[in-house]
C-alpha cells in the first residue's frame, strides 16, 4: 500500500522554483551572451522541469512506504516458504560486461529452477543479490562486504581472477563459501583458502592440453605469444613449459591487448621459422596477428586458447580464409559432450533473446552445486556448506561434478588435459573435433 | 535571496576554523564505532577506509597540482611503487615478512627517488609537455610491473600479503586499518598545512601564478618544483604501502592511467590548492558511486515497498546496479557546472573563477584579489 498526500502540486512548484532559481543564477554568472539567450531560456526550463519531476518522484517513492503484506501463515499444513539470499558477485560493467551478463542471466534461470528446496521441513526460495565490481580488483572487496552485509549464505563469483584474489580474504574471513564459474587463474586454489570452489577448469590444465596438442602435431619449433594480460600470460607460461618438456624449441613473444601492428613480432617469428604459432590472447589480436603472418609468407599451423574461440576472429583476419584451419582449445568441458547443454542453451535464448554466452553453464552449475550442498548439509552455516561442497557429487548441465580438496572441479572418468575439448575453424565457424 | 546566501556564507566564514577541524576529526574517530555498535554496515567502513587512501593521494597530488600548478598525470606510478614494495617484502611471493616501519621507509624512499629521477628531466618543461611526460612515466611504470615477472609475478599479481605488525599490534580488520590511515592522514595534513604557510609554500604559489615573475623575485623554480614533486611522490608511496596491506592483493590493473585521472579529478573537484578541498573531493568522489548504488538497490526499494508499481522494486534491486556510474557522471557534470571553482576552493581560486562577473563587483564592491583585512587566515 502506498498513498498520495506526500506528493502535491505545491511541492513540485517548490522544486521547480528552486532549480529555476539556481539555474538563473548560473546564467547570470555567465553574463549576457547575446545570441543564444532564447535557447538558454528553454534549456533551463526543460532541465529544471526534468530535475523537479525526478526529485518529486523520488520523494513520492520515499513517502510511499506503507506496511508490508501480512505473511500468509493461515495454512499451517502447507510447509512454510522462506527466502534465502545468495550473492552474485560479477562484472556487469567494464570490459567483461558481456561475460557478466551471461553469468547473471544464467543464474536467474538457475534461481528459478532451484527455488523450492527443503531444509529442515522448511521450503526455501532463492533471492539473488546481484552486484557489479566493474571487473576491477579495487572494487571487489567493497562488493564482497556489501554482499556479506546483505546476509547472503553463499556467493557465486567472481567473474575475473583478479577480483577473486582481492575478494577471497574477505569472504574467507566471513566464512562464506564462494563458487566461481569463470575465475581460471591457477593460484586461486593453491593458496589454501578453504571457501573457494570453481566449476571451470584451470588455465594450467588448458595450457598443458594446448602444449601437448602442438607436440602431437609433430611441431619442432613453436612460437608462444601472449598479450600481457593475466589470463594470457598464465596460459602462455603453461604452454611454454609443456612444449619445452616435450622437447620442442620455443620462441616466446608478447604483444599488448589493443595492438594492431605486430610487424616486429612477425619479423622475429619469420626469422625463427616456426611450425606452430600459439597465441594465448583474444580473438581480435589473434586475427590481426595471423593475417600479418600469412602476409609475411608463414605456413605455420595457428593455434590458441579459448580467447580466440570466437567467430569474430575472421573479421580481425580480414576474411575467414586467413584463419582457415586454426585450432583452439576451450577452458571448460566440451558443450557438445554435456548432457544438458542443448536444453540449457535453448532455454537461455528463450529467456534472454540472445545466445548463451561463455561460462553461462558454469555459473548455472555453480548455483546448483551450492543448493545441493546446502540441502546435503541441512544448514545455512558457512562451514557446514563448505564441508558439504567437498563431499557432494552434483549432476548439472556440464555433467556429474564434484570438487577436490582444493576446490577445483573434477568429473568421474576423466581428469586433467583429457577434459579439454578441441576445435577447428572452418568456413567461418568453430567446429568441435574431439 | 542573494542577501540570505551572503549572510549564510558570512556566518560559516565567521565560525573559527578549529571548530570545523574538531568536528571532522570527531566524526572520523567515531565512524568505526558506528559499525562496532551495529549502527552501520561494515560496507561503509570499507568504503571509508578506501576513501582515506584516496584522501592521502589527493592531498599529495594537491601539493603538485594545486599549490605548484604542475599538471602531473602519472601520479599513480608512485602509488604503485609503494604498493609493490609492501607486496614484495611482506608476502608469500618470496616468503619474507619485513618490519612495517622498514617497509614504509623503503616505500617512501623509493617513491621519492623515482620522483626525483622523473623530476630531473621533466621539471624544465611546462604545461602540456610536463603532462605528457608524466603520463608516459605512469605507463612505463605499469608496463614494467606487468612485464618484470621474476619480481612482480607480472599480470597475475601478488596475493596473500601479510598484515602489518605495528609494535606488536596486528592490523587486519577494516576498523584497525581505518584508524591507521586516519593517523597517517592527520600527520600528513598537519605537515602539509605547515609547509603551505611557510616560505616554500608561498614560493610554490608564486610559481603557480607566474613563474617568470617568481624567478625574478628570487624563487629558484627548478629547486622549488623538485621539492614539491619529491614530497608528493613520498606521500603516494606511503599511501600505496598501506593500501597493499589493506587490500592483501596487488596486480597491475590497480594502477591504470584512469587512476591518475581520478586523483586529478578529486583535486580539481575539491578545489585546487586547498587541503580541505582535496580531502572533501577524495571522499566525495570515492564514496558517491557506492552511495548511489545503495540508494537505488537497497534504500529506495525498501522505502517504496514491493507494491509500488509491480516489479519496480525488484527491477531496481537487480537492474540498477549497472547504471550507477552513469548517474555518478551526471553528478560530476552538475558539480562542475554549478561550482567550477571546486567544493571548498582556495580563496584566490574562487575569485579567479568569477572574475568576469561585473555584477559581483557591483554588489560586493571588491576587486579581484582584493583581500579583506584580517581574513587571510581563513583561506582554506
Amino acid at each position: 500500500m502506498w498513498f498520495f498526500p506526500v506528493f502535491t502540486g505545491s511541492q513540485y512548484t517548490i522544486f521547480h522554483n528552486t532549480l529555476q532559481y539556481s539555474l538563473n543564477r548560473l546564467h547570470q554568472q555567465q553574463g549576457q551572451k547575446g545570441v543564444g539567450n532564447m535557447w538558454h531560456e528553454r534549456t533551463r526550463k526543460i532541465l529544471a522541469s526534468t530535475l523537479a519531476i525526478a526529485l518529486a518522484l523520488s520523494m513520492l517513492g520515499l513517502g510511499g512506504c506503507g506496511p508490508a503484506d501480512e505473511p500468509d501463515d493461515e495454512d499451517e499444513d502447507v510447509a512454510r516458504t522462506e527466502t534465502v539470499k545468495i550473492g552474485v558477485h560479477t562484472s556487469l560493467t567494464g570490459g567483461l560486461a558481456d561475460y557478466g551478463f551471461a553469468a547473471a542471466e544464467a543464474l536467474k534461470i538457475a534461481a528459478e529452477d532451484f527455488s523450492g528446496f527443503e531444509v529442515d521441513g522448511v521450503v526455501y526460495d532463492i533471492e539473488l543479490v546481484i552486484r557489479d565490481d566493474k571487473g576491477e580488483p579495487a572494487e571487489a572487496p567493497v562488493v564482497a562486504q556489501q554482499l556479506i552485509d546483505e546476509g547472503v549464505v553463499g556467493v557465486i563469483g567472481t567473474l575475473t581472477s583478479g577480483a577473486a584474489n582481492a575478494a577471497l580474504p574477505i569472504y574467507q574471513g566471513a566464512g562464506i563459501p564462494m563458487i566461481s564459474g569463470s575465475a581460471t587463474a591457477p593460484d586461486l586454489t593453491e593458496q589454501g583458502y578453504e571457501n573457494f570452489f570453481r566449476t571451470c577448469l584451470r588455465d594450467d590444465v588448458q595450457g598443458e592440453a594446448l602444449g601437448l596438442w602442438a607436440a602431437e602435431l609433430g611441431a619442432e619449433r613453436a612460437v608462444v605469444m601472449d598479450d600481457r594480460g593475466d589470463y594470457s600470460v598464465a596460459l602462455g607460461n603453461e604452454v611454454e613449459q609443456t612444449l619445452e618438456a616435450e622437447g620442442v624449441e620455443v620462441l616466446r613473444q608478447s604483444g599488448q591487448e589493443g595492438d594492431v601492428d605486430f610487424s616486429a613480432q612477425v619479423s622475429s617469428m619469420m626469422a625463427f621459422d616456426p611450425d606452430v604459432v600459439i597465441f594465448t590472447g583474444y580473438h581480435r589480436e589473434a586475427g590481426l596477428l595471423f593475417k600479418q603472418l600469412r602476409e609475411a609468407g608463414s605456413d605455420a599451423q595457428f593455434m590458441g586458447g579459448d580467447g580466440i574461440k570466437s567467430n569474430e576472429i575472421a573479421e580481425g583476419a580480414g576474411g575467414a580464409e586467413n584463419v582457415e584451419g586454426t585450432y583452439s582449445t576451450f577452458g571448460g568441458f566440451a558443450q557438445e559432450g554435456m548432457p544438458g547443454y542443448t536444453e540449457f542453451a535453448a532455454r537461455f535464448e528463450q529467456e534472454t533473446g540472445v545466445e548463451a554466452g561463455p561460462y553461462a553453464e558454469n555459473n548455472y552449475d555453480a548455483l546448483g552445486a551450492l543448493v545441493e550442498a546446502i540441502t546435503t548439509a541441512g544448514s545455512f552455516d558457512g562451514a557446514d556448506i563448505i564441508d558439504a561442497l567437498h563431499e557432494i557429487t552434483y549432476a548439472g548441465v556440464q555433467g556429474t561434478l564434484s570438487f577436490d580438496e582444493k576446490g577445483d572441479v573434477s568429473v568421474p572418468g576423466g581428469a586433467g588435459t583429457d577434459l579439454i575439448p578441441r576445435f577447428q575453424f572452418s568456413d567461418g565457424n568453430w567446429e568441435f573435433i574431439g | 535571496m542573494a542577501a540570505i546566501t551572503a549572510r549564510i556564507s558570512s556566518f560559516f566564514g565567521r565560525v573559527p576554523r578549529w571548530v570545523y577541524i574538531v568536528a571532522v576529526l570527531a566524526f572520523a574517530i567515531a565512524f568505526p564505532m558506528l559499525e562496532y555498535f551495529g549502527l552501520m554496515q561494515t560496507l561503509w567502513l570499507r568504503v571509508g577506509t578506501r576513501a582515506l587512501v584516496y584522501v592521502l593521494l589527493a592531498v599529495g597530488l594537491n601539493l603538485v597540482l594545486g599549490e605548484t600548478g604542475l599538471l602531473h598525470l602519472g601520479y599513480v606510478a608512485f602509488f604503485a611503487v609503494g604498493a609493490y614494495t609492501t607486496a614484495i617484502l611482506s608476502s608469500p611471493r618470496f616468503d619474507i615478512q619485513w618490519n612495517f616501519w622498514v617497509i614504509i621507509a623503503i616505500a617512501m624512499g623509493l617513491a621519492m627517488l623515482f620522483g626525483f629521477l622523473i623530476g630531473v628531466p621533466t621539471l624544465r618543461l611546462r604545461g602540456d609537455y610536463l603532462a605528457i611526460v608524466t603520463l608516459a612515466f605512469g605507463e612505463i611504470t605499469r608496463m614494467t610491473l606487468n612485464n618484470w615477472e621474476g619480481l612482480t609475478n607480472g599480470p597475475g599479481g601478488i596475493p596473500g600479503i601479510y598484515p602489518p605488525q605495528i609494535f606488536g599490534w596486528t592490523v587486519d580488520s577494516p576498523a584497525e586499518f581505518f584508524y591507521l590511515l586516519l593517523v597517517t592522514v592527520v600527520i600528513v595534513v598537519w605537515l602539509l598545512n605547515n609547509l603551505k604557510n611557510s616560505r616554500i609554500g608561498r614560493a610554490w604559489n608564486a610559481l603557480r601564478e607566474d613563474e617568470i615573475a617568481a624567478h625574478h623575485a628570487g624563487v629558484g623554480p627548478t629547486r622549488a618544483k623538485m621539492l614539491a614533486v619529491v614530497m608528493s611522490s613520498g606521500i603516494a608511496g606511503l599511501a600505496g604501502a598501506i593500501f597493499a596491506y589493506y587490500q592483501q592483493f596487488i596486480n597491475p590493473t590497480y594502477f591504470l592511467f584512469m587512476q591518475s585521472v581520478i586523483v586529478v579529478s578529486m583535486v580539481v573537484i575539491g578545489g585546487m590548492g586547498s587541503i580541505p578541498g582535496a580531502i572533501l573531493g577524495a571522499v566525495v568522489l570515492d564514496t558517491t558511486p557506492e552511495i548511489i548504488r545503495q540508494t537505488f538497490t537497497s534504500w529506495l526499494p525498501a522505502a517504496i515497498g514491493p507494491d509500488f508499481l509491480p516489479g519496480v522494486q525488484a527491477a531496481m534491486q537487480t537492474e540498477f546496479d549497472r547504471y550507477r556510474m552513469a548517474i555518478f557522471g551526471l553528478v560530476i557534470v552538475l558539480m562542475v557546472v554549478f561550482r567550477p571553482e571546486g567544493l571548498l576552493p582556495n580563496k584566490l581560486w574562487r575569485r579567479e573563477m568569477h572574475e568576469e562577473d561585473p555584477r559581483e563587483l557591483e554588489k560586493t564592491g571588491q576587486h579581484l584579489f582584493d583581500f579583506e583585512e584580517g581574513t587571510q587566515d581563513l583561506e582554506v
